[in-house]
Formats: C-alpha cells, sequence, structure tokens
C-alpha cells in the first residue's frame, strides 16, 4: 500500500460506503510512540469489568469497535474507564454491518466487503495512531503478571519491528465462584504488531489473518499471562457458522478442543477430562479476579506439561498451535 | 552507597554477596547469585552492561520473557523471602531484566519498589573514563548513561519508585534516606536508633566520589550532550515529585524516542566503518590461522582475499582463488559472527556447532 497525500482513501469498499472507507494512520500523520489495544466485541458488556482495566493499565490507549452489541456493551466500557479515570485514554467507534462469522460464511465472502473479517479488523486497526498496535478479544483478561510483561514489552519494542506473540488459557467460568482453567493445550497466538503497511489484515480459509515478513522478529511472552472466558451459560460458538465447520483442519484444533471441553462441562462430565482445573475463589471474590490476581500469577511453571500421548487425544492432548485467531 | 547505607539500617541483602575488593574495600552490597544471574543472561543475548544500543533492550527482553530464567528467578526470590520480608537487591546490570524482576515479584505476592540514583551525566563519564579503560570512548560512555536513564525511568513507572540525587545523599545522607524510606515503609529506615545511624554516618563519607559535572574537555558530540542534558533536567523533576511529574515523563517520552532516533542515524551513516571491521576482523583471524599453522600445505600458498586484491596481478589473483579450498560451512557462518561474539562462545560448544555444521549429507 502507497502513502496518499491527497487524502483519498487506502482501502475502499466493495458497497461504496464512504463512511467506512481505510485511511491509515501512518499515511496520515506520525504515529505516538506507545501501543493502542484494539477490542473488537459483539455483545460482551458483562466482561467489560476484567477485560477493560488491565489493558488500560498496559498500553497507552484503547480503542473499542463495537460492532453492533445489543447489551450496551460500549455503555459498559464508559463506566469501567470512568471508574479508573481512564476515559481519555478509550475511543469507542461503532461498525453497524453484519461481520460474516468463522468458517464457510467467512470464506464465501469476499475480502473488500464491509461484511468480511478481513476488511472489519483492517478497518478497526485504522482507528490506531501509535507506534504499536495489540489486537484483543473482547473476552480475553490479562492476568497481573500480563500486565507488567505487556506494559514492559510497550517501550522495549519501540526501537525494533517485532510482532508479540502471547499464550492464552481458556477459562471456562460457571458462576461467580467456580471456573475450569484448560492447561491441556497449548495455544499461543500473535497479537502484537507495529502498524505499518507490512502488517495489515489479509482474508485466510477460516477467518482473517494479519500478514507477517520472513524477516519478522517474533518475541513470545510465556505462560500464564492470558485467559480466555468461556461462560458456559452462554452460546460460546454463535461466531462460527456451525460446529462442523472448525472440524476440518489442522488449524482449527484448538477450536475442537474447546468445543469438546466445553460441551464435557456443560453436560456434567468434567472427571473426562485430563489437565482441566477446577478453580473456586475465597468467599467475597469472583473467580475470575482470583484466577488473574492470584492463581495464576502463583500458580507452578511451566503450566502446560508435555503432551498426552497421541492414542488418548485429543481431550487430554497438548498442542502447540502457532497461527491467527478467531 | 545506598545500597550500603539501607543495609547498615537492617534491609536484608541475601547471601552470599559480592566481597568487597580495593575499589569498594566497603563492600558492594551486591548478592552474588544476582550478579552471576544477570551475567550469564547479558552474555546470552550478547549486551553488555553499559549497551547504548535502544535495541539491546529487545535482547534482553527476549530472553526476559523464557521460561526457564523466569522459573530460577522466582523459585531464589520466594528462598530469599523464606528469610526476610523486606529485601534489598542491588546490581547496576538488573535494569536490563526490570521486567522480570517485577514479573517474578508479582508470582510472589511482593511489591517492587524501584530506587534510582541520579548523577549528572558529565560526572558519569568522567568518572567511567577514569575508572574503566576499554574502547567506549566517551561518546560511548554519554550514550549508554542516555539508553541506560531513559529507559530504566520507563521501565519503573507504574511501580513504587524513588529517584535520588547522588550528591542529596552525600551532602545530607538522613534527609535523603529518610525520604526513601518514608515513600516505601521500609521499617529499617523508620524505627532506625542511635547506633544504627551512627553506623550510617561512619560508612558514607561525603569527600567521595565528586567529579564534577561539566563537559569541557569531554570529547562528546553536541548533539549527544544536549539530550543528556535534557534528560538530567527532566529526571531531576522526578527527584521533588516522588516520580509521578507527568510533564516530565512526557518530556522523558520525547527524549526517548529521540535518543532511539539519533541511534539509528548514527548506525546508518556508520555503516561502512562497521562493514570495514568485520572485514578487518575476518583479516585478522585469516592471518592467525595462517600465523598458527604456517606449514599447514593449501592454506600456506593461498594469500587472504585482501592480499589477493592488493599484491596479485589479475591472472594470478584468479589463479589464486582456484587454489583456494572452498571455505566449510562452518567458516562461511563464522565470518558472519564477529569476533568478539564467537570468542564469547565457550570452545567446547563452538567445536560441537562446527562438527555439526560440517557434516557431509550422507549419499544414498
Amino acid at each position: 500500500m502507497t502513502p496518499t497525500s491527497d487524502g483519498s482513501p487506502d482501502l475502499t469498499n466493495l458497497e461504496g460506503l464512504g463512511d467506512f472507507d481505510i485511511r491509515w494512520g501512518w499515511n496520515t500523520g506520525r504515529l505516538d510512540p506507545g501501543t493502542t489495544t484494539v477490542l473488537r466485541v459483539k455483545n460482551e458488556a458483562r466482561s467489560m469489568p476484567w477485560v477493560l482495566p488491565p489493558m488500560l493499565a498496559a498500553t497507552q490507549q484503547v480503542v473499542l469497535v463495537d460492532n453492533a452489541s445489543t447489551d450496551a456493551t460500549a455503555d459498559a466500557a464508559r463506566e469501567v474507564a470512568a471508574r479508573h479515570g481512564a476515559q481519555d485514554r478509550l475511543t469507542i467507534v461503532g461498525y453497524p454491518f453484519q461481520v460474516s462469522r468463522c468458517g464457510p460464511e467467512h470464506l464465501a465472502t469476499p475480502e473488500r466487503s464491509v461484511h468480511s473479517l478481513a476488511y472489519y479488523y483492517n478497518w478497526a486497526f485504522s482507528q490506531v495512531r501509535t507506534a504499536y498496535s495489540l489486537k484483543w478479544d473482547g473476552d480475553m483478561v490479562l492476568t497481573a503478571e500480563g500486565v507488567a510483561v505487556l506494559d514492559s514489552l510497550g517501550w522495549q519494542v519501540q526501537s525494533t519491528e517485532a510482532i508479540i506473540a502471547i499464550p492464552r488459557h481458556p477459562l471456562f467460568v460457571a458462576d461467580d465462584r467456580v471456573a475450569y482453567l484448560d492447561l491441556g493445550w497449548r495455544n499461543m497466538e500473535f497479537y502484537g504488531y507495529p502498524m505499518n503497511a507490512a502488517h495489515t489484515f489479509v482474508k485466510a480459509f477460516e477467518w482473517e489473518m494479519r500478514v507477517m515478513r520472513d524477516d519478522d522478529r517474533i518475541i513470545r511472552a510465556p505462560e500464564g499471562l492470558a485467559v480466555e472466558l468461556k461462560y458456559l451459560d452462554a452460546d460460546e460458538i454463535s461466531h462460527w457458522t456451525s460446529p462442523d465447520a472448525f472440524a476440518t483442519s489442522p488449524r482449527t484444533g484448538r477450536k475442537r478442543r474447546e468445543w469438546e471441553v466445553f460441551s464435557a462441562l456443560k453436560e456434567g462430565r468434567e472427571n473426562e477430562l485430563e489437565r482441566v482445573v477446577r478453580i473456586e475463589s475465597p468467599d467475597g471474590m469472583h473467580v475470575i479476579d482470583h484466577v488473574t490476581r492470584r492463581w495464576l500469577p502463583g500458580a507452578d511453571r511451566p503450566l502446560v506439561k508435555a503432551d498426552i500421548p497421541r492414542g488418548r487425544r485429543p481431550l487430554g492432548a497438548a498442542q502447540h498451535v502457532l497461527g491467527p485467531n478467531s | 552507597m545506598l545500597s550500603g547505607a539501607l543495609q547498615q539500617l537492617g534491609l536484608h541483602v541475601p547471601a552470599p554477596e559480592v566481597p568487597p575488593d580495593d575499589s569498594n574495600p566497603k563492600g558492594f552490597a551486591e548478592s552474588q547469585w544476582v550478579v552471576d544471574f544477570h551475567d550469564e543472561l547479558l552474555r546470552r543475548t550478547a549486551v553488555h552492561v553499559s549497551d547504548a544500543r535502544p535495541q539491546a533492550w529487545f535482547e534482553t527482553a527476549k530472553i526476559s520473557l523464557k521460561e526457564r530464567p523466569r522459573i530460577r528467578l522466582h523459585s531464589w526470590l520466594e528462598r530469599q523471602f523464606g528469610e526476610a520480608d523486606e529485601l534489598l537487591i542491588k546490581d547496576p546490570r538488573l535494569a536490563w531484566f526490570m521486567s522480570m524482576w517485577r514479573a517474578a515479584a508479582i508470582q510472589s505476592a511482593a511489591e517492587p519498589a524501584f530506587v534510582t540514583m541520579l548523577r549528572p551525566p558529565a560526572e558519569v563519564v568522567r568518572s567511567k573514563e577514569r575508572h574503566y579503560a576499554g574502547r567506549l570512548g566517551n561518546a560511548g560512555r554519554a550514550t549508554a548513561w542516555l539508553n541506560m536513564m531513559l529507559h530504566t525511568e520507563r521501565a519503573t513507572r507504574g511501580s513504587e519508585r524513588v529517584f535520588l540525587r547522588y550528591h542529596d545523599l552525600l551532602d545530607d545522607w538522613t534527609s535523603a534516606i529518610y525520604q526513601l524510606g518514608d515513600a516505601f515503609g521500609l521499617q529499617g529506615v523508620l524505627n532506625a536508633d542511635i547506633p544504627d545511624i551512627s553506623r550510617v554516618h561512619d560508612f558514607i563519607d561525603p569527600s567521595l566520589h565528586r567529579s564534577g559535572g561539566s563537559w569541557d574537555d569531554l570529547d562528546v558530540p553536541t548533539g549527544v550532550r544536549e539530550l543528556a542534558e535534557e534528560t538530567w533536567q527532566q529526571l531531576n523533576k522526578l527527584v521533588d515529585d516522588r516520580g509521578g511529574a507527568t510533564d516530565a515523563t512526557d518530556a522523558l517520552d520525547e527524549l526517548r524516542t529521540a535518543y532511539i532516533t539519533l541511534y539509528a542515524d548514527a548506525e546508518a551513516i556508520a555503516r561502512s566503518s562497521i562493514m570495514a571491521e568485520r572485514l578487518n576482523q575476518t583479516l585478522r583471524a585469516d592471518r592467525a590461522i595462517a600465523t598458527a599453522a604456517p606449514d599447514a600445505p593449501v592454506q600456506a600458498l593461498v594469500p587472504t582475499a585482501a592480499e589477493a586484491v592488493t599484491a596479485q596481478p589479475p591472472a594470478a589473483r584468479t589463479q589464486a582463488h582456484r587454489r583456494r579450498p572452498a571455505a566449510s560451512p562452518a567458516d562461511r557462518l563464522a565470518g558472519l559472527i564477529p569476533h568478539g561474539l564467537r570468542a564469547a562462545v565457550p570452545s567446547g560448544i563452538r567445536r560441537r556447532l562446527r562438527a555439526l555444521l560440517d557434516r557431509r549429507p550422507r549419499k544414498r
């Protein structure tokens, strides 16, 4: 992509919606030092009290892209930021289009459509005005240790162009006091990227992906810094076309694992699960706070142990997945 | 000096300590394990304690995120908390691994608090010039100070922190250390009794260590001096505001960016010098091999690349290159790595790597 000096957009959409053309920050002025978290959310109001504060602590700016939520996610985010005195570091923008779900629906959607995951992500990241950006999900919670690590990385990568990979662990929340942490699957994904034309989003098979170069330097964070919330009382696969859609390729192994653990917990078969830890919080403390502030920082390392023999997969298998997010 | 004084007031320095020597007969108040740990990690990342490269922070960040060193540090810290509730950790190398220490403290449910001593940059450069020989030069010493101070300041944001002027400590240590103890709630300072305070008076010698803060006669480029002076002014604001002066931290962000840009420009300009130095290193290595094995049948017949270029007529040059044996994969790789870095790898490991690289594929 080449810089434009006449103010014309860097990327237009097939629908001809000029308000949602894309103009990259690096073409419109100097990018400030620091990192912006980009949170793309749809109906994540209940998670905002846990998701947002650590990101406000670890990065300089947060851009929350609300994709037509019906549960007042944006209001919840505003309220949380105000409680932490960080209103001026939270930007909320709306993206009103129905975005294709991962899997076959995504595959059938043209990349330059406003309904495409790739276009949606590019538009979301075009809001960033700092030198680095961090892709973050509306259900991912950084631990206390994770805040320290990401805050440090924000300046440690300033003199170089590096991609930051962070492992995350699914946390299946049963209620305010009980949750199940899946330590049976090693899941490392790329979250932090320098903001430049070499690292934009393109369409891949099941979902979008952010482009990498062969000579990109990668820095990998250790385990135990982030959890991904999965509420057992919610439909956690609604962003997929169907469960069958992620039963097809090695790239979707993580989703299969999530589905299997989720189903087993919903059906009361938790004793069938290996390396899924039941955690109960002390009186007066929510289990998500307990896991992210105390349990995980204090847990013995390494968290995800060696692979289970192949014949016993997939329920207990520890796998290493390093690839695009869904 | 500060850590020694705090130790006199009862703060626990994990044992064993680095033994005193002639340069510091009163002791360093540094834990040997910490120094060795940091030394090892710096060696593994090819970063030296006075590294002026902004990118060196990325290199130490990478190793700081590896599981094994994190586990080692956390285990050691846990053992030390078995000895005392408040620990005093001092090492000039610590700044390179601050993020790992912060994480280890969180894992141990401890609250890290950081003290940064401030000393005028020109004085630091003079002091290092006097005490440490080396190839860094005064421009390198000044940029090392900038790199260290700008990034240390950034690294300690968000934690409890205090900036102390070295000269304030010399002028009136009671005021400086009481403020520090008050800020961190250090019981040893707040509850110090007469013998404790007397010991610190004996320990601190206010007549020592004044080198003068003038840049006169120091061979440091103007741009570097100006950056260092501006950084010094901004850091001083943090002394009076317990590290929280927002206008100062904003200004220091700008200065850090300016330093990174300055360094990148200098590297870009100096690229020819860097290439020449690499070629010289290869040349010296070739000569060393030739000197070490004068009877080697093939090597002895072959001029080095530089000699071939300067001393041989074109036809002979071609012949010489034909007669030179093809470099092995290990030789080719070794030629790309600076000598200093190669020398840092233990010889046993170098031999094994060479053997691996030179292993020929088996015929099928």
